[in-house]
């Protein structure tokens, strides 16, 4: 064997079907023996066009599609695009409602928190851990089920307020659910965080440096991971958040330095668990009696919504991060643009500089540390195109003036 | 070393497991037939996880309320509804129906309900039950 | 002669029809315990007999860049070497068949026929994620090699010492529980040997935290991604008997005694009760040293896996060996 047929590395492929990753995306790795050397990925597998159905349909039908865009943040999107219109209509949503949204949003936060540790410890290999977490996962599901009528696609943010209201029937279910889960997370802490077998694997794996996490604006808790101070919930105050007292969770908040690795991924996911459990707390305690929706007659929203006229960013800290939509409305039904914008794609690139040098059998929990969620970021697929499905900036250039030569008919 | 994890699966192998069963112990060779026997008493079935209260599953309809306003198919986001001309009535796809339960919110006759029917899984969607109207 | 042959071939046949049968049993109750560790209720005992019934009645899909007569022979080679490992070890009271032909020595080296076979129908399976799996094997093999060996020096060494003849035999070990053979700090040593070879059975098994080769999260599958139909029933089947294999093992070094003589039983009984005796004791085993192990632990990387036997477990096997012969030292010194 000639140098440099020794020295040519191989190609691992990962995706867009794996079972480490629960969403489709492609790996390419270039492998030296076990360590990755050059890493890239491929999103846009998953896209579903659900930003031209919207622009075809009025906001309070949007509202529910929103809900479809992921599977588990049902809250995010439809919270943040009510929130865009919102501004563009000028509604003032009343207290109670804003107190109803943040207790979902943080059960929410909860579940998500608790699906995402069950992932991590599948890909590890210990799933245990992965029937543990997502066993004690259902008990944050029945809640929801009990408030909104629905385990994942709640439905419950209608533009203007909620749907429904927290009836003083299912405080107590709400608290029994929360005192289980405090009960629970010294336990779970235990298992994820003392446990040798996984503190090996994840301490010194996967890092991004504060810079890297600064300059890649990754968001949410990959960001916190890094010693990044950024919360939208703190930095923006919406909704309830205003009234309360909310400090970002940094790994430092359980002793020790921050790493920006895997483990301290770990250790901020599960400490906002504990602290959406006291936010929601805080919340029944002090939510004020009145309405929940600033116009119960739907038609009502539906003509005011018609008048508008206007553009406006909705925003919300989801469980991955900060999610944006944008919203451009012109006097029609249908909003004249409609941008979504994940979590997930701030922190897609951060993938890169955490996976070049760390070895293949790391691959699937670094994948899986910053939380992606493929089905929420994937707002673009090239299906035509010749050998590449990426278009640069000239190709854009290129086929914008043959269509505009195209349409003059020259 | 610290593996906590051991003891715990270890308590763990003394206590009942958190599976939900399937509703019959082993699949039967017909289904119908199975079901039939659970009528008159002779098998037993495990009876499916309670619903909560304002659950949301298959749409109902009370045609003679209807007063064919359309504003159901305004709002629904899946174009679930279909809106049927001759009759002044609508008729409901529940397999493209999204359960969001706007359509109940809006009809000024509220005849739109939610029940909690919710095993509407089957391979036609334009068999009988996917239809409401 | 020629009725000795027919006699040995009868009850290889036999043996490998039972065990067979009792390593599926072993994978049943191996997925039932870890499910229920898991909080779940988990298929029922008989479901890997389902599952080989499933895979033989589908096709082998051979790849188009593999090798196919040594992806094909693979799985033969790997349950055909497993199964003659089965008729090396005593089953309760009775003998091993093949006992007059080979000792641990031949046991130690079949044991690693059957990943040798892996690795080999892995690199002929001209994918990239076998190719990885097939590498991780041969490393890891090299890596257990270690502890597994000083264990077993130490146990002959013992034997010898103590003027046991064939002391390389597993007959002479079941008959000399070695426990009986060992004072004080021999017995420490014993039992370091014992928590190492517990160790090295799940790496043998390729179970996780050892299950690097195969790793379904990064590798989907490693060195089987590409067996399909009645080659990855074959490796099943395999994968039943080596687990029987390990576990007798384990047992006939440290847990040679049987049952009968103390009910006071005789001939065919004796050897029933005893073959019984000896299943129970290696489910127990299994239980402790595979099951509870694959269930509480996270897989390790591979490069954990050398550390581990090559450095810790591979301490470990020494520390035992030197107790054994600081124990005889002392003991004949006194």
């Amino acid at each position: 064997m000639s140098d440099e047929m020794k020295k040519k590395p191989y190609v691992v492929p990962i995706g867009p079907i794996h079972p480490a990753l629960k969403e489709p995306v492609q790996f390419l790795f270039e492998m030296e023996g076990e360590v990755v050397k050059k890493a890239d990925f491929a999103p846009g597998q998953t896209h579903r066009g659900i930003e031209w159905m919207g622009m075809r349909r009025n906001p309070v039908q949007i509202v529910h599609l929103t809900d479809r865009i992921c599977g588990i943040c049902g809250v995010t999107h439809s919270l943040s695009f009510a929130r865009a219109v919102e501004q563009i209509v000028d509604i003032e949503v009343p207290a109670r409602a804003d107190y109803i949204r943040v207790i979902i949003a943080e059960l929410e936060r909860i579940q998500s928190h608790l699906l995402w540790a069950g992932v991590a410890a599948h890909e590890l290999g210990f799933d245990t851990l992965f029937y543990l977490a997502w066993r004690v996962r259902e008990d944050s599901l029945d809640v929801i089920e009990n408030i909104t009528g629905n385990r994942i696609n709640y439905g419950l943010v209608q533009i203007g307020g909620v749907r429904r209201d927290i009836t003083p029937e299912q405080h107590p279910v709400i608290h029994k659910c929360l005192d289980g889960y405090r009960d629970l997370l010294g336990k779970m802490l235990n298992l994820f965080l003392h446990d040798t077998t996984i503190s090996i694997r994840c301490k010194d794996t996967g890092k991004l440096s504060f810079e890297e996490a600064l300059h890649l604006c990754t968001v949410g808790p990959t960001a916190r991971a890094s010693g990044v101070v950024k919360d939208v919930r703190v930095d923006y105050p919406y909704a309830a958040y205003g009234d309360l007292d909310i400090t970002p969770i940094l790994p430092s908040a359980y002793g020790g330095e921050i790493n920006g690795d895997v483990y301290d991924r770990i250790v901020v996911r599960l400490l906002e668990i504990e602290q959406s459990i006291g936010i929601i707390e805080t919340c029944l305690k002090e939510m004020p009696e009145g309405g929940i929706i600033w116009e119960p007659k739907l038609p009502k929203l539906l003509a005011a919504c018609k008048k508008a006229h206007g553009e406006a960013i909705g925003r919300h800290e989801a469980p991955r991060g900060e999610c944006t939509h944008y919203v451009a409305m012109d006097g029609n039904e249908a909003p004249a643009m409609w941008k979504v914008k994940a979590s997930s794609y701030s922190n897609l690139h951060s993938w890169i500089p955490m996976l070049e040098g760390e070895q293949l059998a790391d691959v699937p929990i670094i994948v899986a540390s910053i939380d992606p969620c493929l089905s929420c970021t994937d707002r673009v697929a090239v299906v035509r195109g010749n050998s590449s499905d990426l278009l640069t900036k000239e190709d854009l250039h290129r086929l914008s003036v043959e269509k505009t030569r195209r349409i003059q008919g020259c | 070393m610290a593996l906590p994890m051991i003891r715990e699966i270890f308590t763990q192998l003394f206590r009942t497991p958190a599976t939900n069963q399937f509703p019959a112990r082993h699949l039967p060779k017909s289904v119908t037939e199975f079901l039939k026997k659970v009528g008159s008493g002779e098998a037993r079935m495990i009876p499916p996880v309670a619903t909560p209260p304002a659950f949301r599953g298959k749409i109902q309809y009370d045609r003679d309320g209807c007063i064919g306003c359309k504003l159901c198919l305004k709002v629904c986001p899946a174009h679930a509804i279909e809106f049927i001309p001759e009759t002044k009535r609508v008729r409901i796809y529940v397999a493209s129906c999204i359960f969001c339960g706007q359509c109940n919110d809006i009809c000024p006759k509220h005849v739109l309900t939610m029940s909690d029917e919710f095993l509407l899984a089957t391979e036609d969607r334009f068999a009988e039950n996917q239809i409401v109207e | 002669m020629l009725t000795v042959i027919l006699q040995t071939v009868a009850a290889a046949v036999a043996f490998s029809v039972i065990g067979i049968v009792v390593g599926l049993f072993l994978l049943g109750i191996d997925r039932r315990i870890s499910a229920r560790m898991q909080a779940r209720i988990g298929p029922i005992l008989i479901q890997p007999f389902y599952d080989i019934r499933k895979l033989f009645s589908k096709d082998n899909i051979v790849p188009e860049n593999a090798i196919p007569s040594i992806f094909h022979a693979a799985p033969i080679v790997a349950l055909a070497s497993s199964i003659i490992v089965l008729l090396y070890l005593p089953i309760g009271s009775m003998m091993p068949i093949l006992g007059g032909y080979g000792d641990l020595i031949l046991v130690m080296y079949l044991l690693a026929v059957p990943s040798l076979a892996m690795v080999a129908g892995g690199f002929a399976s001209g994918s990239p994620y076998a190719t990885v799996g097939s590498q991780r094997e041969m490393v890891s093999m090299i890596a257990y090699e270690l502890p597994l060996a000083s264990a077993v020096i130490a146990i002959a060494w013992l034997l010898y010492s103590s003027g046991i003849s064939d002391p390389f035999t597993l007959q002479a070990i079941v008959e000399n529980p070695v426990w009986t053979l060992v004072g004080p700090i021999g017995f420490i040593g014993l039992v370091v040997l014992m928590l190492t070879l517990a160790w090295v059975t799940p790496a043998e098994l390729s179970k996780i935290p050892f299950d690097s080769p195969e790793a379904e999260t990064e590798l989907a599958g490693g060195l089987l991604v590409e067996y399909s139909g009645k080659n990855l029933g074959l490796f099943t089947v395999a994968q039943g008997v080596k687990t029987l294999v390990m576990g007798g093992l384990a047992v006939a070094i440290f847990f040679p005694w049987n049952i009968s003589p103390l009910l006071g039983l005789s001939s065919y009984a004796a050897l029933a009760v005893d073959a019984v005796f000896f299943f129970l004791k290696v489910v127990l085993l299994m239980i402790i040293s595979v099951t509870a192990i694959r269930t509480g632990l996270a897989r390790f990387r591979i490069t954990h896996v050398v550390t581990i036997f090559w450095v810790y477990l591979g301490l470990a096997g020494l520390l035992g060996l030197s107790l054994i012969i600081l124990d005889s030292v002392v003991m004949g010194v006194l």
